[in-house]
């Protein structure tokens, strides 16, 4: 294992619960982002992840828990999404990018307040870019418990809320509420953004949302494959970014190490690319 | 990369959200104002607290001395200038800054208020520094205040030249009680020098040298707390096996720059029993420079010697 992983990785606690967090955060993120790429609700995923970075800056001006900041947030914005009305896509993409405008603007202020009035620094750099590496310990069971509540709920609705996003019609016949299945996933995709959030920061967390799920749902036959496919790409984003930005420690002289979320965004691309690339070429054969 | 930091301590929750509330208040109604200047006196202003206290030692009942970050919540990082205080340091005669790229905004609102007249006292010039020097913290090295002092009285004594001798009376009184610091400072390093201490960032790094105590936290982490960036795994396992392993006799915080990585290690360090003791960034409310030095090494020594921590200042 010398040729991949430095010496002291695996002895090191910071790098440990890193480790389990970010394995329990990829794979909510890719059971949730293959829902999210389905229902074709990227832009959505986006917007919560910006009301999320509001309310983590609010948790960190207040000096809440950020997983509790992210998650309250969230639950909030998405509520409102939903409540804004829009049956129509244009009417839901306008609420979308309306809360999104507000969300950036509170975390601006937040920012500032933290800023100028408390001891916290680096609060804008973990926020919106996270930092696997500085998470307390202390978070992780709370995480685990978020993580699972988050899978089961997606369990439970996983019938009816595929055929109202499949097929709107279909659903209605057989008395599906769309406004109730509506609901019901934004909440699930703001503990999942939540989640992400703290391991590669609020702005970041789209890539860990929809990057290894569409990288999955190019390459794999039906959604249980795609789903599976998503959990191996999204964890072995997270775990491998996390090997490249401690390894990045040892690659100048000056120990300046590379970023953990840039490490991870750069596998998902990576991800994404070859995806991409390996579905053209079977189209090409085929 | 310049290094900039320095806010505060830790309040509780419901007087954030007070200060909250009242700051919404004061947004809304912009116009500052100045406080008057004694008649016969110099207006001097001075980036930090610690420097104003400095000023009004040294000029007495000669000088009307503001801080711009007199407030105990003000970050240099983050600092905005306001109005009110481009209107202090145009009418200044006197301005006294940390330089070293610590408090730039001095620079910029200098610049916007050109006055031949005003002097303006550098500390990392006058000790021949370069701007680029890694730990702006030189308020907390035992030969700064002395020299700082130095040429604050001499810029005092050519604007007010009638009290020459008062002036020069005045930092012969601070020199002095600065030597009894030393001697402190000689005593302490009599008794513990070569002990070994951990630091979360280098706000008090000058003078743990000058106690002959040695910081063994590697000074990349102190540096990336300080900038408000994450510290590498390796050095957050180095830095907290230091306190986990007992290897240090204590971990000494900034208590106005805390982080996600501070507070782990201040965690670790009380189940460890390792003392903590708090450097201030910012001289508290209440003291002068010299006893707020002395209430500080008073308290590292309290840890060294009985293990006790000192979280606080009073």
């Amino acid at each position: 294992m010398h040729w991949l992983v430095e010496p002291g990785f695996w002895s090191n606690p910071v790098v440990r619960t890193a480790l389990v967090l970010g394995a329990v955060v990829a794979v909510v993120s890719a059971v949730v982002g293959v829902v999210v790429v389905v229902r074709g609700q990227s832009f959505a995923g986006h917007a919560l992840t910006d009301v999320a970075m509001a309310g983590g800056a609010g948790a960190s001006l207040v000096g809440a828990s950020p997983l509790v900041g992210f998650l309250l947030a969230g639950i909030v914005g998405g509520g409102s999404i939903e409540a804004a009305g829009a049956e129509r896509v244009r009417d839901r993409d306008v609420a979308t990018g309306v809360v999104l405008g507000a969300a950036a603007g509170l975390t601006a202020l937040f920012l500032y307040f933290v800023s100028s009035s408390t001891s916290a620094t680096g609060s804008t750099q973990s926020v919106l870019f996270g930092s696997v590496f500085t998470v307390s310990p202390s978070v992780v069971p709370l995480s685990v418990v978020v993580a699972v509540v988050t899978l089961v709920t997606l369990l439970g609705v996983r019938r009816p809320l595929l055929l109202s996003s499949l097929s709107p019609e279909l659903a209605a016949a057989r008395g599906v509420r769309p406004r109730v299945m509506g609901l019901t996933f934004v909440l699930v995709l703001a503990a999942s953004v939540a989640l992400s959030a703290l391991v590669i920061g609020a702005i970041l967390s789209t890539a860990l949302l929809v990057g290894p799920a569409s990288a999955a749902l190019r390459v794999a036959r039906g959604l249980v494959g795609a789903t599976l496919g998503a959990i191996v790409a999204g964890v072995a984003a997270v775990e491998l970014g996390i090997v490249l930005s401690y390894d990045s420690f040892y690659w100048n002289a000056a120990h300046r190490s590379v970023p953990v979320s840039a490490c991870v965004v750069a596998v998902v691309l990576v991800e994404v690319a070859g995806s991409t690339a390996w579905s053209r070429w079977r189209r090409g054969r085929g | 990369m310049v290094p900039v930091r320095a806010s505060l301590r830790r309040r509780p929750v419901w007087a954030r959200a007070v200060g909250l509330a009242l700051a919404g208040v004061a947004l809304a109604g912009c116009a500052a104002s100045v406080p008057p200047v004694a008649p016969g006196t110099i207006p001097v202003v001075a980036a930090e607290s610690q420097y104003a206290d400095v000023a009004a030692q040294v000029g007495g009942r000669y000088v009307s001395v503001v801080a711009v970050m007199n407030n105990p919540n003000a970050d240099p990082h983050g600092f905005e200038v306001s109005p009110s205080v481009a209107r202090e340091v145009a009418r200044a005669r006197l301005v006294v800054q940390n330089g070293a790229g610590y408090d730039d905004f001095m620079r910029v609102v200098e610049a916007a208020t050109p006055s031949p007249r005003r002097r303006v006292v550098v500390a990392q010039r006058v000790l021949g520094l370069a701007t680029s020097i890694p730990n702006p913290h030189l308020w907390y090295d035992p030969s700064t205040m002395p020299a700082v002092a130095g040429a604050i009285e001499a810029d005092l004594a050519r604007l007010d030249p009638a009290h020459r001798a008062y002036f020069a009376a005045r930092l012969a009184r601070f020199r002095a009680s600065m030597a009894a610091l030393r001697v402190r400072i000689g005593a302490f390093r009599a008794r513990y020098a070569g002990r070994a201490v951990a630091t979360t960032e280098p706000v008090g790094d000058y003078l743990l040298s000058a106690l002959g105590l040695v910081n063994a936290t590697p000074f990349r982490f102190q540096a990336d707390v300080m900038n408000g960036v994450d510290p590498a795994p390796q050095d957050v396992g180095a830095v907290e096996s230091l306190v986990t392993g007992r290897r240090v006799a204590a971990l000494l915080e900034n208590a106005q720059v805390s982080s996600p990585v501070t507070t782990t290690l201040a965690g670790l360090a009380e189940s460890a029993r390792v003392p903590i003791v708090a450097l201030y960034e910012t001289m508290p409310t209440g003291f002068t420079y010299q006893r707020w030095m002395a209430a500080e090494i008073d308290a590292i020594e309290r840890a060294l010697a009985t293990g006790r921590s000192t979280r606080r200042l009073s």
